[in-house]
């Protein structure tokens, strides 16, 4: 990617004078710091010297039908970066470019991509070439019901910087799907930024599938800021995509807010998938956790990188980490990396990392019940990975998640003869 | 029903079992009994098709066939059933999914017709009844957080579900306070049939005040050095298994 195809991308861009001259300023930053690399100690894992030697493009189709999936809420569809339709009418569920100009997203956008430290330079990217996204706000004390938003890519070496700005006053709830997809097989670049602003107990449930065609890349980008006693509660779900990065940054800047980060990776075939998780407790009284679980077979690679930090005052932190993982295969490997960071005494921290393989003596269980072998694997797999997803029983998307979850899940006995 | 002859079984280089012989006939309850390190549980994981253990010598028919030579879940769906001495713990599976999964593993291989969910529940739920176990613990994962006598009933549920003709229970008894223990016994008593078998594997007598034993068998040393009906085991509260144990004494228990 030379400088030039990015600047042809800006020529799509959307927006006032005065936007369009600020995305040229955020282009012009991450030309100053170019893509990360794996000299960054945050990128160690995950090479993108294929992007530099790819020729993307702003997408010039619109999107192509996909056969419909049934969503259980109200859904945005995305397609090839730009919104094709809104099948339920949601009064507080917009277009991002439509939105724009409105006095809220010029106040609220870039507040928390724009601040990142040094190094972010793919939210730099999305800043000036951002095509479409969400813009969800709801008023103080507002309830909405389960929002899908489907970002679909159908377009060949299509880079499509998805933008999502989610805004909850206080008091206020909302459940949100981000369902990230492809054409099978076809090469693109999804490279998302998503803004949470919890206003004082505001609550998110917040489920991320990232279900990318095999050749796709997925980056993405998750920023939460949380007021006093807000909660959100986030499930990331990574089963697709050729290389996928997907960073989440909570900063608890209140007394009593919670976050819970749980997640489930499943790296297949030669997928690479790269999780950055960074916690930071700001404020006395604020509580996090994290369930991840993380499978890799065939030639996959998996990383789980946590961080959290509790600053220096934030008195009674409470943070807690557990990472399992399952090695299914000799050629696949999984990184695990948990760091607690404290600053401050009087705190509740643990954690907890494990790498393995599935256990003989529970399969022999199994198949002492009469459950065959690849039964038994399967059954034991289906529940490893179902630790990760406590969240799902109290939302009812279990049953919209389970078929997406069934395709992903590894095919065991070719494994075995791997 | 089961003929074991001359079995010997080692781990490694290690010989465990030196040589048992036991017919154990349709209808009947057969104790077998011994010091720790006796061989007892080998005799029940060889049995059930742990992986780990070298048959050496010997054979072991079970209905006309060769048991050994079947895999663990060929042995299960022939109806051959071992209540684990430590059950393990299964987190993320439910207890409803693992018996359901296993009872229609074991209906399909008869050529018999799967339950569906519906079906299944009303089967189970009488199964429950007879063992004093609240419907929430089919919704519960496979034993997580089960105390010790939770486990074993759910081994005794497991058991009454698939409903095997031959039964080998190891250990069963151990860590159960006597209420338990009276529940898990008339789990066993209802399992009772002419066309079915068990093998009570066992430490202490107290289980077989509840469930009586057609025979009863000491094992040390790797061998069966004493056989005899119910009041054997009698004897043996009373005596202990020192008189019967050979000079060369026990060999060593050992799990691969």
């Amino acid at each position: 990617m030379t400088p030039s195809l990015y600047r042809q991308a800006l020529e799509h861009a959307i927006g006032s004078p005065h936007q369009i001259a600020s995305r040229k300023v955020a282009l012009e930053r991450f030309f100053t710091h170019g893509l990360p690399t794996t000299r960054d100690e945050d990128w160690k894992y995950t090479a993108l010297d294929f992007l530099e030697r790819a020729e993307l493009h702003a997408p010039q189709h619109a999107a192509e039908d996909w056969a419909g999936e049934d969503y259980p809420g109200t859904v945005l569809k995305f397609g090839n970066g730009r919104m094709t339709d809104v099948f339920t009418q949601s009064i507080h569920a917009h277009s991002l470019a439509d939105r724009a100009d409105t006095p809220l997203v010029v106040r609220t956008l870039g507040l928390l991509a724009d601040t990142l430290p040094g190094g972010a330079a793919l939210a730099e990217i999305n800043s000036a070439l951002w095509q479409d996204g969400l813009l969800l706000h709801l008023p103080a004390g507002w309830k909405a019901s389960p929002l899908f938003v489907v970002h679909s890519a159908s377009e060949a070496d299509a880079m499509l910087h998805v933008r999502n700005l989610i805004v909850l006053e206080a008091g206020a709830e909302a459940v949100l799907v981000e369902h990230y997809r492809g054409t099978p097989e076809l090469a693109y670049w999804h490279n998302g930024v998503t803004e949470i602003v919890l206003g004082e107990g505001a609550r998110l449930i917040h489920l991320k599938l990232t279900e990318e065609s095999a050749a796709a890349t997925h980056t993405g980008l998750t920023l939460v800021e949380q007021a006093r006693d807000s909660r959100y509660h986030a499930l990331s779900v990574n089963v697709g995509g050729r290389v996928v990065r997907h960073d989440i940054r909570v900063n608890l800047i209140e007394r009593g807010a919670e976050c819970q980060l749980d997640g489930l990776f499943i790296a297949d075939a030669r997928r690479h998938i790269d999780q950055h998780l960074h916690v930071d407790h700001a404020a006395p009284h604020t509580t996090s956790r994290q369930t991840w679980r993380g499978i890799a077979a065939g030639r996959g690679r998996g990383i789980f990188d946590a961080r959290v930090v509790v600053q220096p005052g934030a008195l009674k932190a409470d943070a807690q980490q557990s990472s399992r993982n399952l090695l299914l295969s000799p050629h696949a490997e999984i990184d695990v990396k948990p760091q607690l960071e404290i600053h401050a005494d009087d705190v509740k921290c643990g954690h907890g990392a494990t790498v393995g393989q599935l256990d003989e003596a529970e399969i022999f269980y199994l198949r002492s019940r009469g459950i065959d072998a690849d039964a038994a694997r399967a059954l034991l797999l289906r529940g490893f990975a179902g630790e990760a997803l406590g969240l799902l029983d109290r939302t009812g998307l279990a049953d919209w998640l389970e078929p997406h979850l069934a395709a992903a899940m590894p095919v065991l006995n070719k494994e075995r003869s791997a | 029903m089961l003929e074991i002859r001359n079995l010997h079984v080692a781990i490694g280089d290690k010989p465990i079992l030196a040589g048992i012989d036991l017919d154990v006939k349709a209808g009947e309850v057969h104790a077998i009994m011994g010091p720790n390190g006796s061989g007892k549980s080998t005799l029940a994981q060889v049995l059930a098709g742990r992986e780990g253990y070298t048959v050496t010598a010997g054979s072991v028919r079970y209905l006309g066939q060769d048991l050994l030579a079947l895999e663990p879940e060929q042995r299960a769906r022939a109806g051959v059933f071992l209540a684990f001495q430590y059950p393990l713990e299964i987190p993320g599976v439910a207890n409803v999914q693992l018996l359901r999964t296993a009872l229609n593993s074991t209906r399909l291989a008869r050529g018999e017709p799967e339950l569906d969910a519906m079906d299944f529940l009303d089967a189970v739920k009488s199964k429950l009844a007879l063992l004093g176990m609240d419907e929430s613990f089919l919704y519960r994962a496979v034993n997580e957080g089960f105390s010790g006598g939770e486990k074993k009933r759910n081994e005794i549920l497991q058991m009454a579900v698939l409903e095997p003709r031959l039964a080998i229970l190891d250990e069963t008894d151990s860590g159960l306070d006597i209420d338990a223990l009276k529940t898990v016994a008339q789990g066993v008593n209802a399992l009772k049939h002419p066309e079915r078998a068990v093998i009570l594997v066992t430490h202490y007598q107290r289980l077989l005040n509840y469930i009586v034993p057609d025979q009863v068998h000491v094992l040390a040393g790797g061998r069966i050095v004493r056989s005899g009906d119910a009041r054997l085991a009698l004897e043996l509260e009373e005596r202990g298994y020192g008189w019967l144990i050979p000079e060369s004494g026990p060999l060593a228990e050992a799990r691969p």
